[in-house]
């Protein structure tokens, strides 16, 4: 595995609460959340950088709604 | 980026003996230049076999058309995306491009990141099913071994998924253990396999990882 580096991560206890609720949720750890998180926002980024759009859609109704990442 | 490389085992089937080969946790211009210049000759062989052997057309290797460079180049630089291979005798045989956000869907798992296998190939002299003799045995579930390991160290607990050609099959199903959830409408049709942590330990069990 490759050589990791550490860092701090300074977060408000709501942020704090929604990471530890995904990592309980997900069966990862906070470290694990953090990671997945970094590489699903590189993968929409580049798509998005790319002239892509991201779209959400609603199993049931079908309806689409467009996310904007910042 | 340096590959790192493990040591494993392959059966060499023309000696029925053990051979060591190395895994490598990417794929490198060497595996590239091989694929052009070991693989699609092989393959152009075994295409020419078929035709003179009169098999149809829906019985040739499903994973013909699978261009390597571009399944490389397509996800180069993202984190989510990681590539494997398996080397013996200086040639590559078997490669892997696994997929790290994707999510479980097999009913005791459902919702929690997994390994996704994108795809996973060996090359056209160790595949058993195109009528010939293979030359190495343990390719294919050497990639996936990695792909277990993989999702080990991310904290996933061996969870793995994938969609598997219909000649893979079986070997997902009865060789490896894993979940089969049936054909994927959204993906082709192809019948969609995860392994569960339970699954993944009986496949694997942890201390054999070493």
């Amino acid at each position: 595995m490759a050589t990791k580096r550490t860092m701090t991560l300074n977060l408000t206890d709501a942020e704090m609460e929604t990471l530890e609720g995904l990592s309980q949720q997900k069966d990862i750890s906070k470290t694990a959340v953090i990671r997945q998180a970094l590489r699903l926002y590189q993968a929409i980024d580049a798509r998005v950088q790319r002239g892509e759009k991201l779209l959400i859609e609603n199993d049931s109704t079908k309806e689409k709604a467009e996310l904007m990442l910042l | 980026m340096t590959a790192e490389i493990s040591t494993i085992h392959l059966l060499e089937v023309a000696s029925n003996s053990g051979v060591e080969a190395e895994l490598r946790d990417a794929i490198e211009d060497a595996q590239l230049t091989d694929w052009r210049t070991h693989w699609l000759p092989a393959l152009r062989t075994v295409h020419e076999q078929l035709i003179k052997r009169g098999v149809p057309r829906n019985q040739w290797p499903q994973s013909s058309h699978w261009d390597w460079p571009a399944k490389v180049a397509q996800v180069e630089g993202l984190l989510a995306f990681k590539g494997f291979c398996v080397v013996c005798a200086r040639v590559t045989q078997g490669l892997m491009r696994i997929d790290l956000n994707q999510i479980a869907r097999e009913s005791r798992q459902a919702g929690k990141p997994l390994v996704y296998v994108d795809y996973l190939e060996v090359a056209p002299w160790n595949r058993a099913d195109l009528g010939q003799a293979p030359r190495y045995r343990g390719v294919g579930t050497a990639l996936l071994a990695a792909a277990v390991v993989l999702s080990r160290e991310e904290g996933f607990k061996g969870r793995i998924g994938l969609h598997s050609l219909p000649q893979a099959d079986r070997f997902y199903r009865d060789s490896c253990g894993m979940s089969d959830l049936g054909p994927d409408v959204a993906y082709h049709g192809l019948r969609y396999f995860e392994m569960t942590s339970e699954q993944a330990d009986a496949f694997l069990p942890e201390e054999d990882e070493k």
